[in-house]
């Protein structure tokens, strides 16, 4: 029954490990790592698009390896100061050939390593060789070597838009990284890339996308593919002083006008030295603020001015929905067995899975606080802005429950409070004073 | 009482009728200790009367037996008797249950249900694949859960021009495609002969896996809630790491 397992095999070409090494070491600080999006079939050669996408490991560092993520080229010519990569700099250099990266993508995917493949590449030459190279490896790995797994490609700014166009009939997904979230900042630090050298390909491809969407709605095109997983982008956060306000204003408007799927941000780690930088790593802290702030955006109807001035920064004490709620303690407590979802996807603590959660069982019976409890709903923030059939079990005053919200943030990522030693975790000794009595 | 099926579908359903009116009823096809003085009851899987519960309680709920497949399917010790009670609160109300969170019963099924269905997507990203010397691909596994063959289609679909093998360890069996036909046998041990490049492949991509990594940001405690230690046995990058 199991006698295939042992016929006789091939051997085919490798990439080396220096240069995969050289080649990964460049590509990593790009956190987009998601395959989601894409429902591309197999037509008769290797893979397929998985919509809800697919984590195939974890690192020590708590991130997933869901692509493999790969420079075609880190030879740049650019000199963009936060680049490891950058001209000016003298680190190891390679270049992969198309073949390897085939070869690579192909035996990695059949082995169930990686769901596909996140292509990017320093500008080697000029935009349009880099752009080039990167559409040869894209389309032989479709055409020749019969991959429909997932493909993200990264876009060269400056490359010519016939390059892009034809890119992302390959592509499952396209991303030009904005880097910088304002143009004096680009001008800085990446005097080689202008705001409309990147705004203008995702434009394009919005627009491009959104067309040919129509035209298959349509029914005049059958076939083929343009983006299925649309475009995403990146901004790194703390190497240049834009305030977290205006840091979302962006990412709201790159939803809203570009139909982005999604905005990574990544906080600076200073892998190269230049005066322009800043010599310290940005706090991881506050680019975890930064994605729940643009969840609340995607998925829980919050519009950036209810979370942030233009030249504020996010609250770190307490996450973005928590501090909306301080600031409008009018709003609260809501009946969970009345509140609209709209109202529950509101309440701290609740996320969009137990807010449905909630609407479903409600339907059946009248919920009480035990009830919650029995459901799993994490009640730590929620208690102070909920009424369950009547009876609110939360602090009564607002300082109350912001020393308790803090209380709670800071259980969450460090160990037990304790009473005398774990002070000076608060912001101040009043906000800890609070969070005792609050508890008491 | 205690009532013993043979752990199938069919036997579950025969088993629920024969226990339906028991308040005291434990359902289970696990071996565990019995109740002093209690006679427990073997129940042999009658196809027919399972047929006509199966029909019944679809009536109340089209997804039901989707449920009881996933329910059957959890390796957790107690997850047929949760079955058993979520089923009888299903006939009970004679209307679909799945949203009655804030009841017991039902609330522990749909756990039940979530973790298996959890563990199924995991594995869609956690199964390693070794490359035989003929071609096939090869990749030991050992799921909590009893779901070998619900892996089948989603790798058939992908990689449709391999024959390949699902060895669960655990429950010594084998989801295998043929390049063809996708089956299910039971298999204790296999005998494997790696292809000429397999090492050089898992090595490319351990050092893949080293490179992609951040070392100043470790965050152990959060790699550890994604990738839990008892399933980095057979996976090439963490070389097989045990808790």
């Amino acid at each position: 029954m199991f006698d295939f397992l042992l016929w006789e095999g091939y051997n085919g070409g490798m990439i080396t490990q220096e240069k995969l090494t050289i080649l990964t070491e460049s590509a990593k600080y790009d956190v987009s790592c998601s395959s989601s999006g894409s429902r591309r079939k197999n037509e008769g050669g290797t893979g397929n698009g998985y919509a809800a996408g697919c984590c195939h490991s974890f690192t020590p560092d708590g991130r997933c390896i869901s692509l493999l993520k790969i420079l075609l080229s880190n030879d740049c010519i650019y000199d963009c100061k936060y680049c490891p990569s950058r001209v000016s700099k003298d680190v190891p250099r390679a270049t992969a050939t198309p073949e390897e990266i085939c070869e690579l993508t192909m035996d990695f995917y059949k082995r169930n390593y990686i769901e596909g493949l996140f292509l990017s590449s320093a500008v080697h030459k000029n935009p349009n060789y880099t752009m080039e190279r990167l559409l040869l490896v894209v389309k032989k790995l479709r055409l020749e070597y019969g991959f429909h797994g997932y493909i993200h490609l990264k876009g060269i700014p400056r490359a010519d838009e016939s390059l892009t166009r034809e890119a992302a009939k390959y592509a499952d997904r396209m991303s030009y990284n904005i880097e910088l979230p304002s143009e004096q900042s680009l001008k800085l630090l990446a005097p080689q890339k202008s705001k409309e050298s990147l705004l203008l390909p995702m434009k394009q491809l919005t627009l491009e996308r959104a067309a040919f969407v129509e035209e298959k709605r349509k029914g005049l095109i059958k076939k083929g593919y343009f983006l299925p997983a649309g475009q995403t982008t990146q901004m790194i956060v703390g190497a240049s002083p834009e305030a977290d306000g205006r840091i979302l204003r962006l990412t709201q408007s790159l939803y809203r006008k570009m139909q982005l799927k999604r905005v990574y941000y990544s906080s600076y780690i200073p892998v190269v030295q230049d005066s322009l930088l800043p010599t310290a790593a940005a706090a991881q802290l506050r680019e975890h603020r930064l994605y729940q702030a643009d969840w609340l955006l995607r998925f829980y109807g919050f519009g950036v001015e209810e979370l942030v001035g233009e030249g504020e920064n996010l609250d770190m004490e307490v996450d973005p929905k928590c501090a909306w709620a301080l600031k409008n303690m009018h709003l609260f407590p809501v009946e969970i067995n009345r509140a609209p979802l709209e109202a529950l996807l509101r309440v701290p603590g609740i996320g969009a899975r137990n807010a449905h959660k909630i609407l479903a069982a409600r339907a059946y019976t009248k919920l009480k606080f035990e009830d919650l409890i029995k459901m799993k709903i994490a009640l730590k923030r929620a208690k102070h802005f909920i009424t369950c059939d009547g009876k609110f079990y939360g602090a009564k005053n607002e300082l109350a429950v912001r020393g308790l919200l803090t209380a709670a943030e800071v259980g969450e990522n460090a160990t037990q409070l304790s009473l005398f030693d774990d002070f000076v975790r608060f912001s101040d000794r009043k906000n800890a004073l609070v969070a005792l009595d609050g508890q008491l | 009482m205690t009532y013993f099926f043979d752990g199938s579908i069919s036997g579950f359903l025969t088993a629920f009728l024969a226990a339906y009116h028991d308040e005291a009823a434990l359902v289970t096809s696990r071996r565990q200790q019995l109740i002093l003085g209690e006679a427990p009851v073997y129940i042999k899987t009658d196809e027919t009367r399972a047929a006509r519960a199966k029909a019944r309680l679809l009536c109340f709920d089209d997804g039901c037996m989707k449920d009881l497949n996933l329910l059957l399917r959890c390796g957790d010790d107690n997850s047929e008797q949760i079955a058993f009670s979520y089923f009888k609160k299903l006939a009970k109300s004679g209307k679909p249950v799945h949203n009655m969170l804030s009841d017991d019963a039902v609330f522990a099924a749909v756990e039940k249900i979530r973790r298996v269905g959890l563990e199924l997507h995991r594995f869609h990203g956690f199964i390693r694949f070794m490359e035989t010397a003929s071609g096939a691909l090869y990749a030991p596994f050992a799921p909590d859960h009893d779901i070998c063959d619900l892996l089948l289609p989603h790798f058939r679909a992908r990689l449709p021009r391999y024959p390949f093998v699902l060895h669960d360890i655990t429950r010594k069996k084998a989801a295998v495609y043929d390049g063809k036909n996708a089956f299910v046998a039971p298999l204790e041990q296999a005998e494997i002969v790696l292809s000429g490049n397999e090492n050089a492949w898992q090595a490319l991509f351990s050092r893949y896996y080293a490179a992609v990594n951040i070392p100043s940001r470790e965050r152990l405690k959060q790699m550890r809630g994604y990738l839990p230690v008892r399933y980095r046995r057979f996976m090439t990058e963490t070389h097989g790491e045990k808790k």
